[in-house]
């Protein structure tokens, strides 16, 4: 989920990073650099006519001179102010935000010549803001508010962005919770020499990893070099055999997965690596219970998710000897929901349209998934045979596609509202 | 959509450029090879060019680009399932489909390959970046269950647009049939065509409205347009000799006459992916090749004739009293004066899928072909399947219909008016 790694030895939580700013959009924050960019300040410095208490701008796309997006007013008086965005003749614009302090307070995407007007309404304070039209000739232009300038809905979107990803901190502490207590379970199982048992509950704790894999990837014990399998958490806990690094060998879950259900039988060496797997899932979960997130990071993490759905489950490729497959599979599509379903309060205030297209996708998915419930299974989901991946599989990869096209826009919304 | 802007940099030929490399690194190889007959060495035709700075218009107030337009050296072809059961995304999706097209075939990106926030995803996939236009046609088109109360459009149904009745010989997939949108992309770089439906493919995953359904990758253009010298297919013979190229014949044949606006001036789209078993065919004897097609290989002649464009003569007769054109011959089978003087437009691509299970070369002809009735290629091809000596060397494994709306005005999308 973060792209820096981290070292397992590190005491301080995880923190902010601070923004990285475009240039161009930096340079959009102040408002003074933007009015001596804007040529369109010029002439419509009249405010905007308000319409039942609500300012109406219209902004019109044309395909001449390189791509214009024209304002027939370039400001309002603080309120409620309605943009109605048409895209009269220019293929290359498809998309158009209006941004207040590098935060973007509404778009509208999906434009394109001959479809009808869209609007957003968003209430604004007295101050400078600027309309973006991506790939137009000129980007950037000045939108001026006159007035006080009240508490804009800015702060509330950023609040409930905030407070979803400290609930998602919450939520991810309580998947290693229960994933520490199923894996002891496992590893008593496993003990106690009951195969029957130890694979049922395998299938148990196996989803826990799946909904938060994205976010306990890139652990690196200390003392070891980034490049060491042998440090790599992630390896020693979900290691596989398309992943096997030999001078490592075999460790953690499909290693004990491979004993149950390959070879049918709980040895000694099995009964290390149920040791090995409950010491270093404790590890992970003192380790996670120190992260901080922040709302890219719930969107980011919920896009590698999928990913993971798409290289690994669909293909049969993690579970290939307990073939529980499709449980993988729901636990990773329930952890990116959840990370989806703590933005989306802050997302409706940015893209309605967006959170719901993406709430549609996820619906999709699991109604793909619910055809295969089976509660007779360990998991509760069919065995992924060889037979029902070959028949199912490319429905599957087109369901999860549909989903992983709109959650990629996601993360660039809720980053700017930070 | 005829006309063309040809920018001032200077056109390639290709193969003028292969013929002028090949005199001057390795001449000794070209002495060897020239000692063949002189047809296989003739200069290329002067207008079969290949310039990576053409482009076409995609707007316009007649028909689509990619159907009278010149065929490119590359296609990719692309179909797709609707998703959605909303009448306003299908709209949506025909309208950034055509934006993007638009942009495209200017060569462009469709919108911020490399966007200013490190968060952002890219518009554009950006493998087309510097590649120039190559001639990209992007030509869309509308499959039966478009016209459905689902969206709205069952009264607008073009009169002729129904599934192909079932014909002889079909040995049809469903893996290689079907769709509900047809998307066909050429363009002289493969990489051009590629990134366009690759592109579309991810407006229609990023709206939520269509799936893909199936694709096929073409190469060496199948059939000529005019001004072009006759393609071969994979066969080793020329096909198309006497296709369409008059605009006489484009409006007797190609265009819809009649009908709203809207349909008037499209066309129909018909699709066959044409499995072409060539190690068996290339164990057969040349003189029984000759007879299947009905001409000479090299030449192209018919073979009662001396040259590509004589008119075949079914009439004529050997010595021993049999026509010089067998009557199950390819080509006596498809020609005109057979059917009743129908003809049909072939803008067909060779194809190759690598090696089938089976580990033979799998290949074949991408057959598509545009007409203002889809009666005249089931008249056609129910000869050819019944009868065509031909069909011991091919299986048609794949077929489609779509009709293919005229070309949008600029500030409009393929399909506007349907919507009306």
């Amino acid at each position: 989920m973060r792209p820096e790694t981290r070292n397992i030895a590190a005491t301080t939580p995880a923190t902010l990073r601070p923004v990285r700013r475009h240039p161009a959009l930096a340079a959009a924050a102040g408002l003074a650099a933007l009015v001596a960019l804007s040529p369109a300040a010029r002439a419509e410095t009249d405010a905007a006519p308000v319409k039942d208490g609500v300012a109406q701008v219209a902004i019109t796309l044309l395909g001449d001179e390189g791509g214009r997006c024209v304002l027939d007013h370039a400001s309002a008086p603080a309120g409620p102010v309605t943009f109605s965005v048409t895209n009269r003749s220019a293929p290359g614009l498809v998309e158009l935000e209006l941004l207040g302090d590098d935060r973007i307070l509404g778009e509208k995407e999906n434009l394109a010549p001959g479809l009808p007007t869209v609007a957003f309404t968003v209430t604004l304070g007295g101050g400078g803001y600027a309309i973006y039209c991506p790939g137009a000739a000129q980007e950037m232009q000045a939108f001026t508010v006159t007035g006080a300038a009240a508490a804009t809905a800015t702060s509330d979107t950023a609040a409930l962005l905030a407070e979803g990803a400290a609930g998602y901190a919450h939520y991810v502490d309580g998947i290693v919770d229960a994933m520490a207590t199923a894996v002891g379970r496992l590893r008593a199982d496993i003990d106690a020499g009951d195969l029957a048992a130890a694979r049922r509950d395998y299938a148990l704790a196996r989803p826990f990893y799946e909904r938060i894999e994205s976010d306990v990837d890139g652990f690196v014990l200390d003392g070891h070099a980034l490049t060491d399998n042998a440090g790599n958490l992630d390896y020693l806990v979900d290691m596989r055999a398309s992943n096997l690094d030999p001078a490592v060998g075999w460790h953690g879950f499909h290693a004990i997965e491979r004993d149950l259900f390959e070879s049918g039988a709980i040895t000694a060496s099995t009964k290390a690596l149920g040791v090995e797997l409950e010491r270093n899932v404790e590890l992970l979960r003192t380790r996670v219970k120190t992260l901080a997130y922040k709302p890219e990071d719930l969107a980011n993490g919920a896009a590698s998710l999928l990913e993971e759905v798409q290289t690994n489950k669909v293909s049969g490729e993690e579970e290939s000897y307990s073939h529980i497959d499709l449980v993988d599979f729901a636990g990773n599509v329930e952890g990116a929901e959840q990370a989806f379903a703590f933005l989306e309060p802050g997302l409706e205030r940015i893209d309605p349209d967006l959170a719901a297209r993406v709430k549609a996708a996820f619906a999709a998915v699991k109604t793909a998934l619910a055809a295969y419930r089976d509660p007779q299974t360990p998991g509760g989901y069919a065995t992924y045979t060889a037979a029902l991946r070959d028949a199912e599989a490319p429905k599957l990869s087109r369901t999860i596609a549909a989903l992983q096209e709109p959650l990629a826009r996601i993360a660039e919304k809720v980053a700017t509202a930070n | 959509m005829t006309e063309t802007s040809r920018p001032a940099r200077p056109a390639l030929s290709r193969r003028g450029l292969l013929f002028g490399a090949a005199a001057g690194t390795v001449g000794a190889t070209l002495a060897a090879t020239t000692a063949s007959p002189a047809a296989a060495a003739a200069p290329p035709d002067a207008e079969d060019l290949v310039d990576l700075a053409r482009t076409y218009p995609f707007y316009g107030t007649a028909e689509q680009a990619g159907i009278r337009t010149p065929p490119q050296r590359h296609i990719v072809f692309m179909t797709f399932d609707l998703v959605s059961p909303q009448r306003a995304d299908l709209q949506h999706l025909l309208a950034r489909w055509s934006a993007a097209a638009a942009q495209m075939m200017k060569g462009g990106a469709i919108g911020r390959i490399e966007p200013a926030r490190p968060d952002a995803v890219g518009l554009d996939t950006g493998e087309a970046l510097g590649l120039g236009p190559a001639a990209l046609t992007v030509t869309f088109g509308l499959g039966p269950a478009v016209f459905s109360d689902r969206y709205g459009l069952a009264a607008q149904r073009p009169a002729g647009l129904r599934p192909l009745a079932p014909l002889p010989s079909d040995a049809l997939k469903p893996e290689f049939s079907g769709g509900d949108l047809s998307v066909q992309a050429c363009a002289d770089d493969p990489q051009v065509a590629y990134h366009a439906v690759r592109d579309l493919a991810r407006i229609a995953r990023t709206t939520g409205t269509a799936a893909t359904r199936f694709a096929v990758l073409g190469f060496g253009r199948a059939s000529a347009g005019p001004g072009q010298t006759t393609p071969r297919n994979l066969f080793g013979y020329k096909d198309g000799t006497r296709n369409i190229r008059g605009d006489a014949d484009f409006d007797r044949f190609v265009w819809i006459g009649d009908g709203p606006q809207g349909i008037r001036g499209g066309s129909y789209q018909v699709v066959r992916k044409i499995e072409m078993h060539i190690e068996n065919w290339d164990t057969d004897r040349i003189g029984d090749q000759n007879a299947v097609f009905g001409r000479f290989k090299q030449s192209g002649a018919p073979l009662s004739g001396r040259d590509e464009f004589d008119t075949p003569d079914f009439a004529l007769r050997d010595a021993a009293g049999a026509p010089v054109i067998p009557p199950a011959s390819h080509v006596a089978l498809a020609a005109p004066e057979n059917n009743d003087g129908v003809k049909i437009l072939r803008r067909s691509y060779n194809y190759t899928d690598g090696i089938n299970a089976l580990g033979q070369l799998d290949a074949g002809l991408l057959f598509i072909s545009y007409q203002n009735d889809p009666a005249h290629f089931e008249r056609i091809q129910a000869r050819l399947g019944a009868a065509d000596r031909l069909s011991e060397y091919v299986s048609h494994i794949g077929s489609a219909i779509f009709f293919v709306p005229p070309a949008a005005p600029e500030g409009s999308y393929i399909g506007a008016p349907l919507f009306a």
